[in-house]
């Protein structure tokens, strides 16, 4: 018995604890803070459906609560802050552990066991995004449950519940089916991957829509509507928001489809160009969801490094490596001091805050094109690394 | 992008790449140069700018300004009366001023603060406007030398006087009686956003008065406008200050500038200017504060103005520097925005904005960064995985010394000794001198801590640019030379022995790598040894506190012996200024992965087992 995947789900759970204990206020401030936390994937707002849920209010008529209804049910069940944070610390261990034991999987890739798994548990930007108790835990954990039931247990009805649950938890991941369907064995799987979605789907709505007690499909328009709409025009991380605070109104309807279906245009053609390597295709697509999403926050890009150590054959042929973590890393240490004179002290302007998501997105962007090069180049070379050979792009 | 491509691939058809890479410490020195010198030649005609008031509304000087010498005698009533007041407690002058402000219907309270003493206060209200804005007046009972601020205090409430009996003003005016310039001001500043009852709505701007002499004449005025933590108020404010000063006749003083070299403006005198701007604006509230420091965090634009010598104008005409530029003011419909936020003056009217100045801390940071990358791959293990022990043992230890760093900063704060905390920093810096026989690390090792060591200290320059240019600069500077320690690999000798333990610590088999020692002798014994003695001198002078020390001593009249660390503890103790935990969290980690670096190192050689075969 190999008890690697406990130990590392443990130290996980150990870490956030600690941290959470250690710096009580760091909840808040993170909380607070754009990068970690958005309108709906925020604490607060998920606290203020909670107690509107405890005084019997109709949750989703205020334009405040953007969290599914089961998600608001479930943590309503949880009445003290500590069990709370047990939570969501629990949550990132089982993240850790899957991982870890994903890890086991790939026999031939030669990394210890242990490692995605611990470099998932100090991740800074995992660790934070957990500490302040943002709801993309949530979704993150659906994600990685899927990939462990289809790769560790080789689970089809699991692992498209579980697609659909981080579908339903924060919509875009819905499109990780894509992906999913390409790594599974037959077309009659993949049917029948199709309709535990489809099924699963209608039962998770069917059953927000009685679990609040208030029998409405309110709740579509207030956690999917707002999504899509991109109705809560607030400064983070994403491409999204400077460009509809200055846009005409005319025309903000179109662009709100031309982006929605830019983040959908991009996940076939992954999973239909890397269909002889489907993990790799979904960590792309992960990726590519991140970067378009309308409210992206840390947590996003930090589950999607959690993955890249599983490509550790391909950072050979990675060809400016550095030149990306240089810009993620002063993209991340420098979007709070911008944010910070743009808000607080006023001597910024908002131009500061989005020149530093423009470079987050090209860190990340970097990041996925060079992981593109990077597969391509393997695949020329049937697998086999010769890193030295001379391509030329076209 | 065919352009860059084609440019790329002329650079690797010309075999320049290895090249480059070979020279990356020349690389980095050459942009640390270009640093010193962009700052050098923005002093040089056609690089500089002449400042303008951006605000259309502001209109300094022009309209009349009447406290002139009718308000003389005034003046000088409650001046005599003041002069009694020295030996006073704060209390009972306080009450004297507060009987004074209320006679001519100023709301007054008194801010009492246990630690700080005591601030009174008082409200005027507009006449014009909604009462949701207020400029102050803040005149200390001591100013920054600690005399007493006589000619201030009786400018202060003839000030007050004299604006109540005026109908234009359409912000609220609150004038300010602290007890010092630095935390009695800055707790009252505090607790009027936090705490207090009776408030005037949003202090759009603020001016220090600052007179200490009880003579009728004075020479010049001195204009201090550098915030904390690197916080400048709009240009517009110090313009609107400069230009009515200049308008009225008297000459302005920036950063403590003699009389007699007033009237110089050459390439010298702007340099002059522009460094002790820059120094200035680094130890702001570190050095003695103005006054205009403790405004700043709360988007409060604030200057002081000083008077010096005792011939020459009058005090009405020192007067008039407020009454004017509360009158500008006073016309401002939206908060200062509209002129530049970061800017460095050469001279009372010319000065350089962010795009002039940035790209010289930018070449800072970007010279540690290559640091970084030559620490990386200008060696033999720049092949070793990036999830290789050594990369991962050189994140702990930065881990460590991160934790270390903190726990330095909290511990002097409450028990600042200056000496001992020298003590230490120098005794560290022979740590690797004097443990060089037993304590080894492995070679990979100590370059992967220089890489992820100036990493990130160029993290830390770049997160500073913004938000305090010259501390980022200051640091950058003070701090380069610990890029030039280089690592000390130790000469063969009993090598044999203490190597093994070493063996564990390697490459994952992933890189079917796998090391073996090295016999041959990499260095003699004499060039390692000055080496090491240079190793030394380099992490002596960067070590943060021993380097701000000398700084300070050298070039500022202020801070004698130790003076600085106490300084840098009681400003955020007294100012909450960052400075101490710029350079405890900041350059401290950094040094330290430097010192760990030093410390004598085994070469392990790589070796493929497919070369083996």
């Amino acid at each position: 018995m190999d008890y690697t995947a406990l130990k590392v789900a443990i130290g996980c759970i150990a870490v956030r604890l600690a941290v959470s204990s250690l710096f009580p206020s760091l909840q808040q401030q993170l909380d607070q803070s754009v990068e970690f936390s958005t309108p709906v994937t925020s604490f607060r707002s998920l606290q203020e459906g909670i107690y509107l849920l405890r005084n019997n209010i109709q949750v989703y008529n205020h334009g405040v609560v953007h969290h599914p209804p089961i998600l608001v049910f479930f943590l309503c069940l949880f009445n003290s802050d500590t069990l709370v944070s047990l939570i969501y610390a629990l949550i990132d261990g089982l993240i850790a552990y899957q991982l870890t034991e994903v890890t086991k999987v790939f026999k031939n890739l030669k990394v210890k066991s242990w490692l995605p798994g611990v470099l998932y548990a100090v991740n800074p930007l995992v660790l934070l995004s957990c500490i302040s108790r943002s709801s993309v835990i949530f979704t993150n954990f659906a994600i990685s449950s899927s990939l462990y039931c289809i790769l560790v247990d080789g689970n089809v009805i699991l692992s498209s519940v579980m697609i659909t649950v981080s579908g339903y938890l924060s919509l875009y991941p819905i499109l990780l089916l894509i992906p999913l369907l390409g790594m599974l064995k037959n077309w009659r799987q993949r049917m029948f991957s199709v309709v535990t979605s489809i099924l699963s789907l209608s039962i998770l709505l069917l059953f927000s829509y009685n679990i609040l007690g208030s029998k409405s499909w309110s709740f579509l328009t207030q956690v999917y509507g707002s999504i899509i709409n991109f109705e809560k025009v607030f400064p983070n991380l994403g491409l999204w928001w400077y460009f509809f605070i200055e846009m005409f109104d005319t025309f903000i309807p179109f662009f709100k489809a031309v982006f929605n279906i830019f983040i959908a245009a991009f996940i076939t053609p992954f999973a239909v160009r890397y269909h002889k390597q489907p993990f790799y295709a979904f960590i792309l697509c992960i990726g590519w969801i991140a970067l378009t999403k309308p409210y992206p926050s840390l947590g996003d890009a930090g589950f999607f490094f959690s993955f890249l150590p599983f490509f550790t054959p391909l950072f050979g042929y990675l060809r400016y490596p550095i030149i990306s973590a240089l810009l993620f890393l002063h993209a991340i240490v420098l979007a709070p001091i911008f944010y910070h004179l743009w808000v607080v002290l006023g001597s910024g302007n908002s131009n500061f805050f989005y020149a530093i998501s423009l470079v987050y997105a090209l860190a990340i962007a970097s990041i996925l094109v060079d992981l593109n090069w990077a597969m391509l180049r393997i695949e020329y070379d049937n697998g086999v690394p010769n890193i030295k050979l001379k391509v030329t792009q076209i | 992008m065919a352009l860059l491509e084609k440019l790329h691939r002329r650079i690797v058809d010309m075999g320049l790449v290895p090249r480059i890479i070979a020279s990356l410490p020349v690389v980095s020195m050459v942009c640390a140069l270009f640093g010193f010198i962009s700052i050098a030649i923005l002093p040089m005609d056609g690089q500089y700018r002449r400042t303008y008031i951006s605000e259309n509304a502001l209109m300094p000087s022009q309209a009349y300004s009447y406290f002139r010498e009718s308000e003389w005698n005034i003046l000088r009533g409650y001046r005599s009366q003041i002069e009694e007041m020295v030996n006073m407690t704060s209390m009972e002058r306080n009450n004297i001023m507060g009987s004074w402000l209320q006679e001519f219907g100023t709301k007054t309270a008194i801010y009492e603060n246990e630690q700080y003493g005591e601030t009174l206060y008082g409200v005027m209200h507009a006449p014009r406007g909604d009462g949701t804005e207020a400029m102050v007046l803040a005149v200390p009972w001591f100013n920054s030398d600690d005399k007493f601020n006589v000619g201030g205090a009786a400018l202060g409430v003839s000030l007050a006087r004299f604006f109540s009996r005026w109908p234009v003003w359409s912000k609220n005016i609150i004038i300010v009686f602290s007890e010092n310039p630095c935390a009695a001001l800055r707790s009252w500043v505090e607790a009027y956003h936090t705490s207090l009852d009776l408030t005037g709505g949003s202090i759009e701007a603020a001016v220090v008065v600052d007179y200490s002499s009880a003579e009728d004449f004075f020479e010049y005025v001195e204009i201090s406008y550098d915030g904390l933590n690197g916080e400048l108020p709009n240009l517009d404010l110090v313009n609107v200050a400069i230009s009515i000063t200049e308008h009225e006749g008297m000459k302005v003083s920036l950063h403590g500038l003699p009389l007699d070299q007033l009237t110089i403006n050459n390439y010298w005198s702007r340099l002059k200017v522009l460094c002790l701007g820059i120094r200035d604006w680094a130890l702001a509230g570190v050095k003695n504060p103005h006054g205009n420091e403790a405004f700043s965090g709360w988007r409060i634009q604030s200057v002081t103005l000083k008077a010096h010598g005792n011939s020459g104008h009058d005090i009405t005409t020192f007067g008039r520097i407020p009454e004017a530029m509360f009158r500008s003011i006073n016309n401002l419909l939206e908060k200062f925005h509209q002129s530049f936020f970061f800017y460095l003056l050469l001279a009372p009217r010319q000065f350089v904005s962010i795009s002039s100045y940035l790209p010289s801390a930018v070449a800072l940071s970007v010279a540690f960064a290559i640091s970084s990358l030559n620490a990386f791959i200008n060696n033999t293990y720049a092949s070793i995985s990036i999830f290789s022990e050594y990369n991962l043992v050189a994140l702990l230890v930065w881990f460590i010394s991160l934790v270390i760093s903190f726990v330095v900063s909290q511990v002097f704060l409450l028990l600042p000794s200056a000496g001992l905390l020298m003590a230490i920093s120098m005794i560290s810096c022979f740590l690797p001198l004097i443990l060089s026989k037993k304590v080894h690390i492995s070679e990979p090792l100590s370059y992967r801590l220089k890489n992820v060591a100036f990493l990130y200290f160029s993290l830390v320059l770049t997160s500073l640019l913004m938000i305090n240019f010259a501390m980022a600069l200051l640091i950058g500077t003070l701090a380069f030379p610990m890029t030039l320690v280089k690592t000390i690999i130790e000469s063969s000798g009993e090598h044999e022995v203490s190597a093994k333990p070493y063996i564990s610590i390697k490459t994952e088999p992933k890189e079917e790598t796998e090391l073996i020692e090295n016999y041959e002798d990499i260095m003699p014994g004499k060039s390692q040894q000055r080496q090491e003695l240079k190793n030394l001198l380099l992490l002596v002078l960067t070590n943060p506190f021993i380097s701000i020390t000398i700084f300070g001593s050298f070039f500022d009249d202020e801070f004698q012996g130790f003076d600085v660390i106490n300084k840098l503890v009681s400003a955020w103790l007294d100012l909450k200024c960052w400075s101490w935990f710029v350079l405890c969290i900041g350059w401290l980690p950094c040094w330290l992965l430097v010192l760990a670096s030093s410390f004598e190192s085994k070469r392990v050689m790589l070796k493929s087992k497919e070369k083996q075969s």
